[in-house]
């Protein structure tokens, strides 16, 4: 009994530091990943046609439709397998950075255990769904 | 871990915790705005192009019209900077635990980085300033 709640525990903890260390990392990867992104759009043509919310738009999801009215060619550039991966990795680490800082937010605050088991239960259908959700946008609508 | 902490209002509203509590609260909010805003928008964007037409579109273009506001551009453009940039701050001073003798100079650091990148940007979508 003992060693089986000290194990639980054990794993417990080792959750929480995976995914304090996947916060991390997420975050830094979106911050280089969204520089990336307005860099190449802009040597691609964007550059004096896109205004400030284009540019700011396009560093989080460099594909096609998001942007549609900046002129930026986007056929040959961001209608490619890269991108449209490029935008999946940056939307996944967006998603699961953000469905994680809820759960510890919630931690935080909601002291019945029961309620907060079922509300991180509904953080992580949320996350099924926006995952879900972004997935159809990126690989399905396309040309939509 | 707040589980066992029992704090009133008034008692958290007087607590001054001054620049490093600015920093948290606004981590928060952000984060919070960043989760509300963005995920409603995807879910928004979804519907309008996997459902043409019907009452769900209806919902869909408002929730787009709604983002698409300029004080949410503005709001969103804030909340994604500012996580960014502390989130920063926080991991290079997780990196290098000595550095923390000088963190009340990495938050004036923060700022000066931030209003400049934050503050010309929201002008230009706030007056609506177009380009090309």
């Amino acid at each position: 009994m003992v060693t089986q709640a000290g194990a639980a525990r054990r794993s417990r903890s080792k959750f929480e530091l995976y995914m304090w260390f996947f916060t991390r990392v997420s975050g830094i990867f979106m911050m280089l990943m969204g520089a990336y992104s307005i860099i190449y759009a802009n040597l691609m043509g964007g550059r004096g046609v896109m205004d400030a919310g284009a540019q700011t738009r396009w560093a989080f999801f460099p594909i096609s439709f998001h942007v549609s009215s900046t002129k930026v060619e986007l056929t040959p550039n961001f209608q490619n397998p890269f991108w449209q991966f490029y935008s999946l990795l940056l939307f996944a680490f967006a998603a699961t950075h953000g469905a994680n800082g809820i759960r510890v937010i919630l931690k935080d605050y909601v002291r019945h255990p029961v309620l907060l088991a079922w509300l991180n239960a509904m953080v992580f259908v949320l996350w099924l769904a926006v995952m879900g959700a972004a997935v159809y946008l990126i690989f399905a609508a396309q040309g939509a | 871990m707040s589980r066992s902490a029992r704090v009133s209002i008034p008692q958290a509203l007087a607590y001054r915790g001054g620049q490093p509590m600015l920093a948290w609260l606004l981590h928060r909010i952000a984060g919070i705005g960043i989760v509300l805003f963005v995920g409603m928008h995807v879910f928004a964007g979804f519907f309008l192009y996997a459902i043409p037409g019907g009452t769900a579109n209806t919902i869909a273009n408002a929730l787009t019209s709604f983002y698409e506001s300029r004080p949410v551009q503005v709001f969103v453009l804030f909340a994604v900077l500012y996580h960014g940039l502390n989130g920063l701050r926080i991991v290079v001073l997780d990196m290098w635990p000595s550095l923390h003798r000088y963190h009340r100079e990495a938050m004036w650091v923060q700022w000066a980085v931030f209003l400049p990148i934050f503050l010309i940007p929201a002008f230009l979508i706030a007056l609506g300033v177009k380009v090309g």
